[in-house]
């Protein structure tokens, strides 16, 4: 070993072409060469059969259905024959653009919703609350022209967006109570709030389902009964904060105590505090769990199916449960799968731009 | 004599089986400039950490301006508009603007219209020398102007007394004396101060008295140019010679 070391002139490292990359990296050597030529054949054959299958053969229309099965492609003719009971359900068959419509102006509010001109306390309750009249309005119906649709009735895609969006709305304002709590001064209130989290963590969300569903109507007086669609959202929505209760605790502990104490020292009221300053940085800092738990909820809405209530999963389910198109499953869940693709993937997307917007990791 | 802004009678203050806080006796008058100083662990933040109610004290009596600092959450809210107080590590709200930091808590803590508030915090930045970074984020900036900013909010909402928690120990030596100058400005008013430092110089400059803490004791209380020569104590003569090296 020697301590001395030999001045070396600091060159610029050689700049590499596109070109130049690719052909180093690809074909640089006899094995790289191979490699590549044999893993290219490999996802050319993958991307031109699923191309074939979805696309080239593929009967489309439902005179053509004989051909399916008889070595074509994708049967999509079931979905021209059957999309109104995907995305609809139970839904009376004439009144269905009702749940078009209704769908239409939820999936608005929740886009409208996450653009930043629209976060204030005063646009926001307006905007939501619009929302949800119009949708509950168009969908139940029961005043002028429009027949009473009750919500045993209700599904498809429509009810899928619907039980998300309340979901949501509910559980988040309930998740940050409920992390306040678990903070609280108060031991009782934050031991209590505690146990009553890790209860609630601990127990299947088709078990509190289904205690929503079946179990509070026998316990409750008469007076106090409601629909089984409200106690479902309501037992979602304590299961949806109980989990992100825990995100925004840890959101609220990634702060250092000098913000509380500077946000005090300042005479600022407490509620101010709290959603001025560590509510706006505790979701910062957790925006990727937040986002997380937003996308696990959208795909478990499908769990409602199991007490009786045929949002997208289950009415695609319902296609393939008759004779007539009980072959082409395959196709179904391919179909629900890209339905769920693009809210799911729009959603992440979404993250992603706020991720950027509000600076994430920069302090 | 002027009227007294901040006494303490009795104070004790006790970490479970530690004693922080061992009978404070202190009378600060409006108007002063006053220098807490000590070896570290000695309780000079901890004391000046509850003349705005940060720190709950287990004995004693405080009474800052007319209110008295205890349980009373209305009258450490009262406390708090009239006390402004600056940190070590500055703890500027790092999600809004210099701006906003220096408006929401004029609109939140005294009810002020936001273009007053905005007319003010710029007012205030401009004093501080740091309005040309109005409408950049706190990490875009560079320590000593975050304390710059951190005073200039505190000002914003007119404080009588201004309490300073070791506002240069966070920062870079060349920014120092940036932060040091703005507050020899303040202590030349007459605006009370009550500012826990090391620096003996500004001490020296503008300090009417010199607390000198120790394990959680007021071991003396004088002006400058006495402790710093002729402490009566020898902890305080052995701290003196050390820091002024």
């Amino acid at each position: 070993m020697t301590d001395v070391v030999t001045p070396s002139e600091h060159l610029p490292p050689p700049q590499n072409t596109w070109g130049e990359w690719i052909w180093k990296s690809f074909f640089g050597s006899v094995s790289n060469t191979l490699f590549t030529l044999a893993f290219g054949a490999f996802v050319v054959w993958v991307l031109s059969s699923v191309a074939g299958w979805m696309v080239l053969d593929a009967v489309w229309r439902v005179e053509d259905r004989d051909l399916c099965g008889h070595g074509a492609g994708a049967c999509w003719a079931v979905i021209e024959d059957r999309w109104r009971l995907i995305f609809f359900g139970l839904y009376p068959y004439e009144e269905q653009w009702r749940s078009s419509i209704a769908c239409l102006a939820l999936a608005l509010t929740i886009v409208l919703s996450c653009v930043p001109k629209f976060w204030s306390v005063r646009r926001l309750p307006v905007l939501w609350l619009a929302g949800f009249s119009v949708f509950v309005a168009l969908m139940r119906g029961g005043f002028a022209e429009l027949t009473l649709v009750t919500t045993e009735q209700w599904g498809g895609l429509s009810l899928t967006l619907f039980i998300f969006a309340s979901v949501f709305l509910i559980g988040m304002p309930l998740a940050v109570v409920f992390a306040l709590a678990r903070r609280s001064s108060f031991p009782v209130i934050a031991k209590g709030m505690g146990v009553f989290i890790d209860v609630v963590r601990s127990l299947p969300l088709l078990a509190i389902l289904f205690s929503a569903a079946v179990v509070i109507p026998i316990l409750v007086p008469d007076w106090l009964q409601s629909s089984k669609l409200a106690r479902v959202i309501v037992a979602f929505a304590v299961f949806f904060a109980a989990y992100q209760a825990e995100i925004i605790r840890a959101g609220l502990q990634s702060l250092s105590e000098g913000q509380e104490e500077a946000a005090l020292s300042l005479g600022m009221p407490y509620w101010s505090v709290i959603l001025d300053i560590l509510m706006p940085q505790a979701f910062r800092n957790t925006l990727p769990s937040t986002i997380n738990q937003a996308v696990i909820t959208f795909k478990e809405t499908s769990i409602v199916t199991v007490i009786g209530f045929f949002e997208i999963m289950a009415s695609g389910r319902a296609v393939i449960g008759t004779d007539e198109w009980g072959a082409q499953f395959v196709e179904i869940y391919v179909f629900l799968g890209l339905v769920y693709f693009v809210f799911v993937f729009g959603l992440s997307r979404y993250g992603a731009w706020l991720e950027k917007r509000m600076r994430v990791g920069h302090g | 004599m002027a009227e007294a802004a901040i006494v303490a009678q009795g104070l004790q203050k006790h970490y479970g089986a530690y004693h922080a806080l061992r009978d404070i006796n202190l009378s600060i008058e409006a108007g002063e400039t006053v220098v807490v100083c000590g070896p570290s662990g000695s309780g000079k933040s901890t004391l000046i950490r509850c003349m705005n109610g940060l720190e709950a004290f287990s004995e004693g009596q405080l009474n800052v301006l007319e209110y008295e600092v205890g349980d009373d959450l209305a009258q450490l809210s009262a406390i708090r508009k009239r006390v402004g107080m600056v940190f070590q590590h500055f703890n500027l709200f790092p999600h809004m603007t210099i701006l906003e930091n220096c408006v929401l808590p004029q609109v939140r803590s005294l009810g002020r219209g936001r273009e007053e508030a905005t007319e003010k915090a710029r007012q205030q930045l401009a004093r501080m020398k740091i309005d040309m970074h109005a409408e950049k984020f706190p990490d875009q900036i560079s320590g000593g102007q975050k304390q710059r900013v951190a005073l200039a909010r505190s000002l914003c909402l007119d404080p009588e007394v201004m309490l300073f928690d070791e506002p240069t120990s966070a920062l870079d030596p060349e920014m120092i004396a940036e932060v040091l100058d703005v507050m020899r400005d303040l202590a030349r008013e007459d605006m009370t101060i009550v500012c826990v430092t090391h620096e003996m110089g500004f001490a020296k400059a503008v300090a009417d008295r010199v607390v000198f803490m120790a394990e959680g004791q007021i071991i003396e209380v004088a002006p400058p140019e006495t402790i710093f020569t002729a402490a009566k104590s020898q902890i305080a003569r052995d701290f003196f010679s050390s820091v002024q090296s």
